[in-house]
C-alpha cells in the first residue's frame, strides 16, 4: 500500500523526464496520479537502458522506476477532443505538473489561466529549464545542458580532460523533487482559503543549489575551484578523497580539528596496528591541526599530508571495500566504499531496515526489486507501490469513472485518434 | 490571506550541517517561524566552514552556514547540560514540527526523543534525519554527504570509464534528501490538520538519495548489470558532452552540446560552418556507436569559438547547448539574473554577501529570503524572555552557568 498521507488528492502528470519523479513522489504518499500521455506513449517510455535490452515501453527502466504507482491515460493534445479531456480532468484535480515547452499548453487552452477559471483550487506547476522569462526560456534542452548551466559539470572531472556528467542524468530528478516541494508549499494555504496558484520551477537553479559552499568563493575568497578530480576542498585544504583498494575505490575525509581529528587518529592507529605509517602520524596533535581554517598550510604540512596520503593508499590496497568499510564502521572513521549497485544490493543495513520492495510486473512476467521508501513514517507508512502502467492502461477507467463518458463515446474518441 | 504560505507554522530545529537545515529553510523562507537550537559548546560544523567574509574564519562569518539558514532565528544553548534541555523542552508545546539530524542516539540520550517530546505535544510531527536511518546495524554511522554520495552509488557512476572515479563536487546527497524530507513534512502537516494525528518520520539520507538512482538499482537486482562510469557517453545523443572552446582571459572554456536527431546534427554542422561526409556520422545510431570519434571531431570544430556566442548560434539553430559555467559565470548568468535568483543580504557580521535564492517561484504566496542567517544566539532574548518569560536575572544566571550563551 502507498501511504495514506495524500490519499484523496489527485495529480495530473503532464511531464516528461524533466519532472517524472514529482508524480512518483505524490503516488508514494498516496495521491492518485494520472499520467497523461500521447497515444503511443510519452518520450519517457523510450529512454535507454532497457531491461534485458528489450527496447519497448514495458522494459524501459526509467519508466519502470519513475512511473510506478501512477495511472496512465492517453490524450492526443493535437486534437480538440483530446484537449477537452485533459481540461475536464483538470477540473477534478488538485495538482497539475507539466514540463512542455513554454507557452505550448497555453496555446492549446490548457494553460494556467484557462484551467484555473474552471478550477480555482488547482495548483499548477511548470518545470522549465531556465525559467519562464529569461533569454533561455525557449532553449532546446537535454539533461547535460542543465548540468553545465548549473555549474556542477565544470567541477566534475580531471584537469586536462573534459568536464563530466554522471552516467545517470540527474537534473530532471532534482527538478521533479523541487516541484513536489513547491506544490506542497502551495497546498498549505490552499487548504485554508481554497485557492491554488501557479508555480514555475527553474531547473538551472535546482542544480546551482547543489554547488554547496562553492558558489560564494569568488566573492568572499577571490578564488574558485576548477575540476577537482579526486581531491576535495579549496587550495589551502586540498586533500585526496578517493583511494584505490583491492577491488575498487574508497572515499575518506582526512582532516584535523574537533570534527575530523578523531577519525584521522583512528585511521592512523588502525594502520599502525598493521605496520603502516610513521611515528609522527601517531604523535601529531590532529585535533588542533586545521590548515585552511585557522592556519596556512606550511611546506611541512604539505610534506606530511603527502606522506600520509601515500601511506593510506598503500594500506588500503591490501584490503577489499567490504573489509575496509567494516573496520571504518567499527573504528568510527569517516570513510565509505565507492559502492556499486551490487554493493548496495548486498548491504546489510538496508536489509535490516527492510528497504527493498518487491513489485510484481505482470506486463513482463516477473517481479522486480525497487528501492524502498524515502522515509519511514509512524502514522502513514509508505508500503508497496504498483508497477508502472502500460501506456493508456487506465483510459477507460478514468474517462468512464471520473468523467462519466459512455463506452460508445470512448470508442469514438479512440477511433478518431483522440485517445 | 497571509502573505506567506506557511505563516503561523512553528518549527523547533535541532538539526545541523546540511539536510536538516536545508529542509527547514524551505519552511522559513515561506513564512514559518523556525528557531534553530544551536549548541554553543559544539557549534554547527558549517559555522566554521568556508567561505568566510573576507576569507577570515569566524563563527558568524561563514557563507556555507548562512546559505542554509536564511529567515531563521537562533538560540544558543549547551544541550549537554540538563537545564538547557529543560529550556528546549519548554519550547516543544509551541512547535508544530521538531527536526533533528544528530546520529541516532543523541536525542534519546538527552531525553529529547520523539517519545519524550510527544508527551509535551501529543500531535507533534518530528523528523529525524541522519546518514543511514534510526535503526539497523549501521545506524550510528557518522558521516557527511561526501561519503554518502560514495556509499549510495553516485561516485561509482562518475568517471571517464571503467576504473576512473571523479566524484561530483561536495556533499551531493545533501541536496537530494531535503526535497524528499520537506515534501514529506509538508504532507504530514496537512495530514495532521485533517486528522489531528502527528507522527514520527525517520529519514535516512542514504535511502532518500537512492531514489535518484532507481533505474540502475532495479536493473541490477533484475539482471545483475552494474551501471558504471561512462564519461559523457549517452545511448540517446551523439555528440553529447563538453567541448573545448576558445580560452578567455587565460581560462579554459567549454560548451555542453547534445544532439538527438539528423536534423539537429545538420543544424549543428551548419552553425559551426562545417560539414561531414564521414560514414561513421551518417545516422544517429552510427554517431552513438562512434561517440569517441565524434567527440574528437566536434571538439576540433568548437575550439576556436566563444562559448557564449556559439551557444546562441546553436540554440537558434535548434540544438541543445550551453556554456559549462563556473562559479563566476553563474553569478553573471542572464537566465538566473532574469529569474531573480541571487540575493545579496545584509548579515549582522558579514555585511552583504551572496545567497542562492529559491529554485521555484509561486504566483500567489511567493516565498523569499526574509532575512540573512542569524548570528549564533541572536534571538536568545526574544525566545527566553518573551516566549519563555524568563527574567533578566534568570537569564543572567543561566549565562553564568554556561547553559545559555
Amino acid at each position: 500500500m502507498p501511504s495514506e498521507l495524500l490519499k484523496g488528492f489527485r495529480l495530473l502528470d503532464l511531464t516528461d523526464e524533466k519532472g517524472a519523479l514529482c508524480g512518483k513522489m505524490f503516488a508514494d504518499l498516496g495521491a492518485e496520479v494520472i499520467k497523461v500521455e500521447p497515444p503511443g506513449g510519452c518520450s519517457t517510455r523510450r529512454i535507454p537502458p532497457y531491461l534485458e535490452d528489450k527496447a519497448d515501453a514495458e522494459h524501459c527502466l526509467y519508466s519502470i522506476a519513475y512511473h510506478s504507482g501512477k495511472k496512465s491515460v492517453t490524450a492526443n493534445l493535437a486534437n480538440a477532443d483530446g484537449r477537452a479531456l485533459v481540461a475536464d480532468l483538470a477540473t477534478q484535480s488538485d495538482f497539475l505538473v507539466e514540463s512542455h515547452p513554454l507557452g505550448y499548453l497555453d496555446s492549446i487552452g490548457l494553460g494556467y489561466d484557462a484551467l484555473t477559471k474552471k478550477n480555482p483550487r488547482l495548483i499548477y506547476a511548470s518545470i522549465t529549464p531556465f525559467g519562464d522569462t529569461g533569454p533561455g526560456k525557449d532553449y532546446n534542452w537535454a539533461d547535460i545542458i542543465t548540468w553545465a548551466a548549473g555549474g556542477v559539470m565544470y567541477l566534475m572531472g580531471e584537469e586536462g580532460k573534459p568536464p563530466l556528467q554522471m552516467s545517470l542524468p540527474q537534473a530532471g530528478l532534482h527538478a521533479g523533487g523541487e516541484a513536489s516541494v513547491a506544490m506542497m508549499l502551495a497546498h498549505y494555504p490552499r487548504q485554508i482559503d481554497g485557492l491554488g496558484q501557479r508555480i514555475v520551477v527553474n531547473m538551472q537553479a535546482c542544480i546551482v543549489w547543489t554547488l554547496m559552499n562553492e558558489q560564494a568563493m569568488p566573492f568572499l575568497h577571490g578564488s574558485h575551484l576548477s575540476r577537482t578530480g579526486i581531491f576535495v576542498g579549496s587550495a589551502d585544504a586540498r586533500r585526496k578523497m578517493v583511494y584505490e583498494c583491492k577491488d575498487g575505490h574508497i572515499s575518506i575525509l582526512i582532516a584535523g580539528g574537533v570534527t575530523f581529528g578523531n577519525s584521522t587518529k583512528a585511521l592512523i592507529e588502525w594502520m599502525h596496528e598493521n605496520g603502516f605509517g610513521s611515528e609522527w602520524m601517531r604523535t601529531k596533535d590532529w585535533i588542533s591541526w586545521v590548515p585552511g581554517v585557522f592556519m596556512k598550510m606550511t611546506e611541512q604540512d604539505y610534506k606530511e599530508i603527502e606522506d600520509l596520503e601515500a601511506t593510506i593508499q598503500r594500506f588500503l590496497l591490501t584490503m577489499t571495500k567490504h573489509e575496509i568499510y567494516a573496520q571504518g564502521l567499527k573504528r568510527r572513521i569517516f570513510l565509505a566504499p565507492v559502492a556499486t549497485a551490487a554493493d548496495i544490493a548486498a548491504d546489510e543495513q538496508l536489509k535490516a531496515r527492510d528497504f527493498w520492495m518487491s513489485v510484481p510486473h505482470d506486463t513482463i512476467g516477473r517481479t522486480l526489486t525497487f528501492p524502498g521508501p524515502f522515509a519511514k513514517m509512524s502514522a502513514t507508512p509508505i508500503g508497496s507501490t504498483t508497477r508502472a502502467p502500460r501506456v493508456g492502461e487506465h483510459s477507460d477507467e478514468i474517462y468512464r469513472g471520473l468523467l462519466g463518458l459512455a463506452s460508445e463515446r470512448i470508442a469514438k474518441l479512440r477511433a478518431a485518434g483522440s485517445i | 490571506m497571509s502573505r506567506f504560505a506557511l505563516e503561523g507554522v512553528h518549527i523547533l530545529d535541532f538539526a545541523w550541517v546540511g539536510v536538516g537545515p536545508i529542509t527547514t529553510k524551505y519552511f522559513a523562507d515561506n513564512g514559518a517561524d523556525v528557531i534553530r537550537v544551536e549548541s554553543a559548546a559544539r557549534p554547527d560544523v558549517l559555522r566554521i566552514g568556508p567561505p568566510w567574509k573576507d576569507a577570515m574564519p569566524g563563527i558568524n562569518r561563514s557563507q556555507f552556514f548562512a546559505s542554509y539558514n536564511t529567515s531563521k532565528k537562533s538560540i544558543a544553548l549547551d544541550l549537554g547540560k540538563p537545564k538547557a534541555r529543560e529550556l528546549a523542552k519548554r519550547l516543544v508545546p509551541w512547535a508544530d514540527i521538531v527536526v533533528e539530524s544528530f546520529t541516532p542516539k543523541a536525542m534519546r540520550k538527552w531525553g529529547l526523543g520523539y517519545d519524550n517530546l510527544r508527551e509535551l505535544r501529543p500531535d507533534l510531527i518530528m523528523l529525524s534525519t541522519c546518514m543511514q536511518g534510526q535503526t539497523g546495524p549501521n545506524a550510528l554511522y557518522p558521516g557527511f554527504g561526501q561519503l554518502m554520495a560514495a556509499l549510495s552509488g553516485f561516485y561509482y557512476i562518475s568517471g571517464y570509464g571503467p576504473g576512473s572515479c571523479t566524484p561530483p563536487y561536495g556533499a551531493y546527497t545533501d541536496f537530494i534528501a531535503p526535497r524528499f524530507s520537506a515534501f514529506t513534512l509538508l504532507a504530514a502537516l496537512d495530514y495532521r490538520r485533517r486528522t489531528g494525528k502527528g507522527q514520527y518520520i525517520d529519514m535516512a539520507q542514504y535511502e532518500a538519495a537512492m531514489q535518484n538512482l532507481a533505474p540502475a538499482l532495479i536493473d541490477y537486482h533484475a539482471t545483475g548489470r552494474v551501471l558504471g562510469p561512462q564519461g559523457n557517453a549517452s545511448a540517446r545523443y551523439a555528440p553529447h558532452g563538453a567541448y573545448r572552446c576558445a580560452d578567455e582571459d587565460g581560462n579554459e572554456r567549454w560548451i555542453a552540446i547534445a544532439v538527438a536527431s539528423d536534423e539537429q546534427w545538420r543544424a549543428m554542422l551548419a552553425a559551426l560552418a562545417s560539414e561531414s561526409t564521414d560514414p561513421r556520422f551518417a545516422t544517429a545510431a552510427a554517431r552513438i556507436e562512434n561517440a569517441a570519434a565524434i567527440d574528437q571531431f566536434v571538439g576540433s570544430l568548437t575550439r576556436a569559438h566563444n562559448a557564449h556566442d556559439l551557444t546562441a548560434k546553436l540554440q537558434a539553430a535548434g540544438v541543445a547547448a550551453y556554456p559549462v559555467e563556473n562559479c563566476v559565470d553563474i553569478h553573471q548568468d542572464d537566465n538566473l539574473e532574469v529569474f531573480g535568483f541571487w540575493h545579496w543580504l545584509e548579515h549582522k557580521e558579514m555585511g552583504p554577501s551572496p545567497y542562492e535564492g529559491l529554485e521555484h517561484r509561486m504566483s500567489r504566496t511567493p516565498g523569499t529570503l526574509r532575512s540573512a542567517a542569524p548570528i549564533l544566539g541572536q534571538d536568545n532574548d526574544e525566545v527566553f524572555r518573551e516566549m519563555l518569560s524568563l527574567s533578566a536575572d534568570e537569564i543572567e544566571q543561566l549565562k553564568k552557568e554556561n547553559v545559555i550563551f
